[in-house]
């Protein structure tokens, strides 16, 4: 006589219960990935410290004024003063500038974050 | 007598008078009047003829020729109205007199009148022999005197006239119209053979001819040269006799109303029998031919037997009737139409149009509610009204239709979209400027507006081919929005309207074809050039704008999203892209962004779990160590939360190894798109999974938190809910609500435990109660978890609208508090006026309405006789 719980009538189809059910679970090894499949949602953000872009103002984890798509289309880039703006407008603001660009929100000397 | 004579003759005269003239003309007037007694009562004795003559004479010679004739007429009057008229009304007096009486009573009268014509014309042919050695115009004579008979005969019969006389002659001509019809209609071969039946139709033709040889019927035989006339000749002969002895008799105009509302009644009532309630076939075409057919031969016969004596003054020649345009084919046997029986077609066609669209008309709701099948029937309502011109009849009797038919609160929105759709497609058959349909519209329009889910289905409706109406078969699967779109490109093909290259060849035959707009037209609403009847556009003009449209049309593409499990979005990137063609790519940006997010994921999702670091090859020290859960089983989809609508975000508590997957997940991610990070949002998505039991096996597809509830009993097969509650870190009221899902599959119970609030589930063994789901037994592949209730994973419209509404609050507080009490308007006004500043007010009426009895039932507020309070 199997122990009690080797008679528990449920068995989701993961391995990490093979500690009970063994019979089902190696009679259905080979097949067991297609049993559960968990399709999961997340959002993704940039993880800025800020909100918005401090020079279109729009949000980070949306685009720039000019770009359609977010994300992969409209990167973030951190200064060495570890301020963000998107790419697009940061190099629109240093290529602006005639002589050394500065960092619009500290007006330290700008450097792109290695 | 004496005084008759002084009374014309000049005195002066009678004094040149001699004894032997008196005496001669004494003797000749009662000789005269003798022969005159005799003549007319005489039944057909012609005797006393030549008696009658040389007395004549005699009195004429003594200038008494008026006398002469007033005394006959007067004599012929009386004997008329003795023998004639009374006789004829008596066979009248029955309540139901049969075809025969009336022949009979007809030939009577007619054979009296035409025995007293021939002693009148013998009178006539004594004044004429008499003339003729004076120096007076016959022909006169005999003209007036005939003149002044007839006159005298329809006074005397119109005079004892008996009121049921003109039904008897409507109800004759109705018995002889309907058995025309039936001769014609068993006579008649089908239209398609006709030409197989031609041979067969000359020997017939030969065989008829003879017939009515023999039956003596010739007179009018000459008028049909050719042609099935023969068929009927001999009733259309005894037609043609009563209508000819009628009229003889003055009934002429009594009997053309009669036959004519015979007709009419006839053809309405074979208007009524041919189109009936099939609307899936045209009847238009099989009412002309029977138009021709019936009572147009009935007519041209009738005509033609009296000799066409009816003349129309005026020609119809300028009116051309629709068939007009090939005689040749309409008039079968007939080379000429005469003009009698032009204007006799015309009248008949009118009245049948008009009958035809009546019918149609009453019936247009029905009409429309099964459309495309029943476009025959709007073809032909087309036609009518292109004839009769009478389409406001159809806008008053549609709207009413409308109203007491459709805009009910039985109605479910759905119903009223699709018959709105239909309406929009079969009126512009009828009327393509849409000039009708804008008022026809207009009431469902009004109507829709005023019901909550009106967006909502438009949005289903327009996406969503199959879910849209379940009822209407046919072309499933397929949008309003991409039938929409078929339709605007085959009605581009046929008319490119391309106002930028017309030559001015194009330009003058736009000009040419200019017609002006339908009287009806409103004029403030600009021409039909400018109008074109636009499906689409007369839908979002009941929302009243676009961007409503777009926003409800977002929320469900967001819904429909995250919960695909696969990334399989090719039916959303074509709506999508029939969309941006209607509402342009702007509005439609975010929906945009957020397809290619399900993209993006997709290649991500594949890139991820390719280079993933199995944890469980390199992490042996994990409790995990050896668990096959790989990281084949995780799927994502990740968002640009920014462009979605907002998320409902709920806590929860994923199993352990899943948990664990999921933040390697996460750490991948961040390693590939640095410094890019994901944030999981554990309830949402989809998870599919199979239970095994003892004796079976079963499939589900269920959200996120069944799955962690009913993973939770793998290890335990009882939980209270306090403690399931705390396990996967939901409030204990969502888990009980969650958790009813497991208990109607028949895969938990509950009891109640030791505590009210704390119930007990325990996992079923063996599923005795099978006779709960065994309809799901086997294929569980389509349980998808409905959205019960309040499940939906993003907020709705209303709730955004609810939130964004609260910034409000504090200003209706206030204002309310300086005021005491204020009208709804008065509210929406001074919020229009003040809130300018971010953000600006910009919610309708209905939308503050709305927002205001939601915090009267939260009572905050108060609502009297249509004013706001604060609630003390």
């Amino acid at each position: 006589m199997a122990p009690n719980r080797a008679y528990c009538p449920i068995f989701v189809h993961c391995s990490e219960l093979q500690g009970f059910g063994l019979g089902f679970a190696v009679a259905r090894e080979e097949d067991e990935s297609q049993d559960l499949a968990w399709h999961s949602v997340a959002s993704w953000t940039w993880d800025a410290q800020d909100e918005t872009c401090g020079i279109c103002r729009m949000a980070f984890d949306g685009c720039c004024p000019d770009c359609k798509l977010p994300g992969d289309d409209c990167p973030l880039i951190w200064g060495s003063c570890n301020h963000a703006f998107h790419l697009h407008c940061i190099l629109k603001w240093v290529n602006s500038q005639t002589s050394q660009a500065h960092c619009p929100m500290c007006r330290r000397e700008w450097q792109f974050k290695g | 007598m004496a005084d008759s004579i002084y009374s014309i003759c000049n005195l002066g005269i009678l004094d040149t008078l001699s004894e032997n003239s008196i005496h001669e003309i004494v003797e000749s007037y009662e000789g005269f009047c003798a022969a005159n007694e005799t003549l007319l009562n005489g039944a057909g004795d012609l005797s006393v003829g030549p008696q009658l003559v040389s007395n004549a004479h005699s009195l004429c010679k003594h200038g008494l020729e008026s006398l002469l004739r007033d005394h006959f007429l007067g004599a012929l009057e009386k004997t008329f109205e003795k023998n004639g008229a009374l006789k004829f009304w008596r066979h009248f007096e029955d309540v139901s007199i049969g075809e025969e009486v009336f022949y009979n009573a007809l030939e009577e009268i007619s054979l009296e009148k035409q025995y007293q014509e021939k002693c009148l014309l013998m009178l006539v042919h004594a004044l004429q022999t008499y003339n003729q050695r004076g120096s007076h115009d016959s022909d006169a004579i005999s003209v007036e005197l005939f003149a002044k008979y007839q006159l005298s005969v329809s006074s005397v019969l119109m005079a004892t006239l008996p009121r049921k006389f003109p039904e008897i002659l409507n109800w004759y001509f109705k018995g002889r119209l309907e058995e025309l019809s039936t001769i014609m209609a068993g006579d008649r071969p089908p239209r398609d053979d006709e030409d197989e039946d031609d041979d067969r139709d000359d020997m017939e033709l030969d065989e008829k001819w003879k017939v009515s040889y023999r039956s003596g019927q010739m007179e009018i035989d000459e008028c049909y040269p050719q042609g099935r006339f023969f068929d009927n000749s001999k009733l259309v002969n005894n037609i043609g006799r009563v209508v000819h002895d009628l009229r003889s008799l003055g009934f002429t105009s009594m009997t053309e109303d009669a036959y004519a509302s015979a007709i009419f009644l006839f053809l309405k009532a074979k208007v009524h029998d041919l189109a009936g309630d099939d609307y899936r076939i045209s009847v238009l075409e099989s009412i002309k031919g029977w138009i021709q057919a019936v009572p147009l031969q009935f007519l041209h016969a009738l005509l033609a037997y009296l000799g066409d004596s009816i003349s129309y003054e005026s020609a119809s020649s300028g009116l051309k009737s629709p068939l007009a345009k090939c005689p040749a084919s309409f008039y079968p046997g007939i080379d000429t139409p005469s003009e009698g029986l032009v204007r006799w077609q015309l009248r008949l066609e009118y009245f049948a149009y008009e009958t035809l669209q009546d019918l149609r008309i009453a019936k247009l709701f029905e009409i429309i509610v099964d459309y495309p099948d029943s476009s025959p029937a709007i073809e032909d309502l087309k036609q009518c009204l292109e004839y009769t011109g009478q389409h406001s009849k159809l806008v008053e009797s549609f709207i009413s239709a409308l109203q007491y038919r459709l805009l009910t609160a039985g109605a479910s929105t759905n119903d009223i979209l699709h018959q709105y759709v239909s309406t929009i497609k079969a009126l512009r058959t009828i009327d393509p400027a849409g000039v009708f349909l804008e008022a026809v519209g207009e009431p469902i329009r009004d109507y829709l507006r005023g019901r909550k889910d009106t967006i909502k289905c438009i949005v289903t409706m327009l996406t969503d081919g199959t879910g849209a109406n379940p009822n209407v078969s046919g072309n499933t699967g397929d949008s309003l929005l991409e039938e929409l779109n078929r339709d605007e490109e085959s009605q581009e093909n046929i008319a490119p309207e391309d106002d930028f290259h017309t030559d001015d060849k194009q330009a003058w035959i736009n000009a040419s074809r200019w017609e002006p707009d339908p009287v009806e037209a409103d004029p403030l609403k600009g021409s039909r050039n400018r109008r074109k009847v636009d499906i689409l556009g007369m839908i979002v003009g009941i929302i009243g704008s676009q961007d409503q449209l777009v926003n409800e049309y977002r929320v469900m593409l967001a819904e429909k999203l995250l919960n695909k499990s696969d990334y399989d979005i090719d039916s959303e990137i074509r709506t999508l892209e029939l969309l941006k063609i209607h509402f342009g790519e702007n509005s439609m940006q975010k929906c945009e962004i957020m397809l290619n997010d399900l993209i993006g994921s997709k290649r991500t999702n594949t890139n991820i779990k390719a280079t993933i670091a199995q944890p469980s090859h390199t992490d042996a020290g994990s409790e995990l160590g050896d668990n096959r859960v790989s990281m084949d089983i995780i799927d994502a989809t990740i968002i640009s939360s920014n462009f979605w609508p907002p998320i409902q975000e709920e806590s929860l508590i994923v199993p352990g190894p899943i948990d664990q997957l999921l933040s390697d997940y996460a750490k991948r991610f961040n390693e590939i798109k640095t410094p890019r990070k994901l944030l999981w949002k554990k309830n949402l998505g989809t998870v599919k999974l199979e239970l095994q039991f003892e004796d079976r096996e079963m499939q589900f597809m269920v959200a996120p938190v069944h799955a962690a509830i009913i993973m939770q009993f793998q290890d335990q097969k009882s939980w209270t809910s306090k403690d399931l509650a705390a396990a996967i870190g939901v409030p204990i009221d969502i888990l009980n609500r969650r958790i009813n899902f497991w208990i109607s599959k028949g895969i938990l119970s509950e009891s109640l435990g030791e505590d009210t609030d704390n119930h007990m589930f325990t996992l079923m063994e063996g599923m005795i109660d099978t006779g709960k789901n065994t309809a799901n037994d086997g294929n569980c592949e389509d349980l998808i978890v409905g959205d019960e209730e309040g499940e939906s994973s993003v907020a709705s419209v209303e709730d955004q609208l609810r939130k964004e509404m609260t910034v409000y609050e504090k200003f209706i507080l206030g204002m309310l508090t300086n005021f005491g009490s204020m009208a709804l308007d008065r509210i929406h006004n001074t919020l229009k006026m003040f809130c300018i500043a971010d953000p600006t007010y910009d919610k309708t009426l209905q939308q503050l309405q709305s927002f205001l009895s939601g915090l009267v039932s939260e009572e905050k507020l108060e609502l009297r006789d249509g004013m706001y309070f604060l609630k003390k």
